[in-house]
């Protein structure tokens, strides 16, 4: 054991992302992704910001559905990936951008169709997102569509406490696995609601632990 | 429920020993003492350690400090690992309302955060000016007397024997944890030895090998080895004493191979490749604005006022953290190693590439310069 081979462990997780999640999620992570694309794409020729959009697993679905799409990530390794994914879209249908998730509040106000996160939003510390929901709400034409895929706390309160019992293992697994350091999101509805968007649509994976919420920016 | 200033200490003890995990604390901003709207802007990481340590540091100070978001990680890992970067730094800038609190625009950062942060990218991307501030959160107040001006004491690394016993203790805790468990099954009595032997070669490491060359290390640790097989030998013998013998050399074979750079800020990596890759100066480019010399945290540059340029006098006190490469804003250094290869600096930018950090990506690889990211 050295520290060399921690720290290889740890900087090469971009690399094992994609794999780490479909083992953490047990699979679900592509039907979800899926799922987030068909909502979040209303007809082809969406303009779509996607926050966080990591290896490009769910650009290349938005792109597949024939989405305009501007993606943000703060990790360049990450970023790499998602740019050897995508080297056979059309020309002009992708954007990625080196760019952290508070940077949306330079987007010009209501010029997306769409702002689709997946996985991003447990990354960030509440003011963070906060900040970052208010912003996607200015981003957004009035009608636009919100979709967001996260990590969320269970309603139940006994799966809550299973939960609790796996977190400290699960956080570490995560952490070397994938590098993430992700904590569930409490009330995402309510936040979302929070930042002045009417949530349409709530669908729960793997013990309620996984939500797909899609919401509208009201006329 | 227990007192504040019990569960301070607890959580001070609990993240000494395991301060190699992250122990992320909420991001955001906090008031310490009464600050107002023209009161300075510090950041740092959101290592909880460390904040309660500045917090601490700056008692009787009035600031606003800036918890940046670095996954729970302590500055210079951070920095040099690509946690506490440009992003992270115009992420808490922007979401923490700092700017709602206060008039000017001007952020004080650790000066260990320069190997991760572009000063000149956040003041693009937020429109706050950064600076680095001192190593030290001690070294706070002061600098903050002396109106916001780094003396030369402040601006590097010590290394202190404190230091040293907290990077011993933080490399024991876990290793004698984990040594502790199949013992305390299997042979009880062994447990206080392997401990007390765990714990002295951690400060043996952290007090002395950096001291040393490679084959003083080697005779050293021989010696400590085939003393405690020795001492295991005649206490119980046989078979008790060849496993221990087998044990103890997994563990010395461990530290020997050891990469301690980034474990000590002293240290660059010199049981690896990046030894071979020194640090260059491009006499032509340089302008003289000397921010080497300011986030240089082993003192490996001097001004030379005369002709308005700098000078590399101690490149072998050069840890190769990049710090330098990353903040000069006129590329005039790089690495280059002993065959003429070169790591320019935009690739040390972006991938971190500062041979203490980050190391995935291959140094003979990385020429296939990405495209520098566009704004919206």
């Amino acid at each position: 054991m050295s520290s060399l081979a921690l720290m290889r462990l740890l900087e090469s997780a971009p690399l094992r992302y994609d794999a780490g999640m479909r083992l953490l999620t047990l699979g679900k992570i592509d039907e979800i992704r899926a799922a987030l694309a068909e909502l979040a794409v209303a007809a082809p020729g969406a303009r779509v910001l996607e926050i966080g959009c990591g290896t490009g697993a769910v650009t290349e679905k938005l792109v597949a559905r024939g989405a305009c799409v501007t993606a943000y990530d703060q990790n360049p390794e990450m970023l790499e990936q998602a740019r050897s994914r995508l080297k056979d879209s059309p020309r002009d249908a992708v954007k990625l951008v080196e760019r952290t998730a508070a940077e949306i509040d330079s987007c010009t106000e209501r010029s997306f169709d769409a702002v689709v996160a997946c996985l991003s939003l447990s990354e960030m510390s509440r003011s963070e997102r906060d900040f970052v929901l208010a912003q996607a709400f200015r981003a957004l034409r009035p009608g636009g569509i919100l979709a967001i895929a996260d990590e969320a706390r269970p309603r139940a309160a006994a799966l809550r406490l299973w939960l609790w019992l796996l977190r400290v293992p699960q956080a570490a697994f995560a952490w070397l696995i994938v590098g993430s350091v992700s904590r569930p999101i409490p009330n995402l509805v309510k936040e979302v609601n929070a930042a002045g968007f009417h949530v349409r649509y709530e669908r729960r994976w793997l013990l309620q632990s996984l939500a797909l919420v899609t919401a509208e920016r009201p006329l | 429920m227990i007192p504040d200033t019990v569960s301070e200490h607890l959580r001070d003890v609990l993240q000494t020993g395991f301060r190699l995990a992250p122990w992320p604390t909420e991001p955001g901003l906090r008031a310490i003492g009464n600050p107002g709207p023209l009161s300075p802007v510090l950041v740092t990481c959101n290592f909880d350690l460390t904040v309660r340590r500045v917090t601490r540091a700056m008692r009787g100070v009035d600031a606003w400090l800036v918890v940046a978001p670095t996954s729970g990680i302590n500055v210079w890992c951070a920095a040099s690992g690509g946690h506490l970067s440009t992003h992270q730094v115009v992420t808490a800038l922007k979401t923490s309302g700092v700017a709602q609190r206060v008039q000017h625009r001007r952020a004080i950062l650790p000066q260990l955060a320069a190997t991760g942060v572009i000063a000149r990218e956040v003041e693009r991307r937020s429109r706050w000016q950064v600076k680095f501030g001192p190593v030290y959160a001690s070294d706070i107040p002061r600098y903050l007397a002396q109106h916001e001006n780094k003396s030369e004491d402040m601006r590097h690394v010590r290394f202190g024997i404190r230091e040293r016993l907290e990077m011993a203790v933080s490399w024991a805790t876990p290793m004698a944890l984990l040594a502790a468990i199949p013992t305390m099954i299997f042979r009880p009595s062994w447990l206080l030895p392997l401990v007390a032997l765990i714990c002295a070669l951690a400060v043996a490491v952290f007090t002395i090998y950096d001291r040393l060359s490679a084959r003083r290390r080697l005779y050293l640790t021989s010696a400590a080895l085939l003393l405690a097989v020795a001492i295991t030998a005649l206490a119980g013998g046989g078979i008790a004493a060849l496993v221990t013998a087998a044990l103890a050399s997994v563990g010395g074979t461990a530290l020997l191979t050891f990469d301690y750079s980034g474990s000590t800020p002293i240290e660059g990596g010199s049981h690896f490749k990046e030894a071979s890759w020194h640090i260059q100066l491009d006499l032509d480019r340089c302008k003289g604005v000397y921010f080497c010399w300011q986030v240089c945290p082993e003192a490996c540059f001097d001004k030379r006022e005369d002709i308005r340029k700098v000078a590399i006098t101690r490149s072998d006190s050069c840890i190769r953290c990049g710090a330098c490469v990353v903040q000069c804003p006129t590329d005039a250094l790089y690495f280059e190693n002993s065959s003429g290869a070169r790591i320019e600096p935009e690739s040390i930018r972006r991938f971190k590439l500062n041979l203490l950090g980050q190391r995935t990506v291959d140094m003979g690889g990385i020429d296939k310069a990405p495209e520098s990211p566009d704004p919206v």
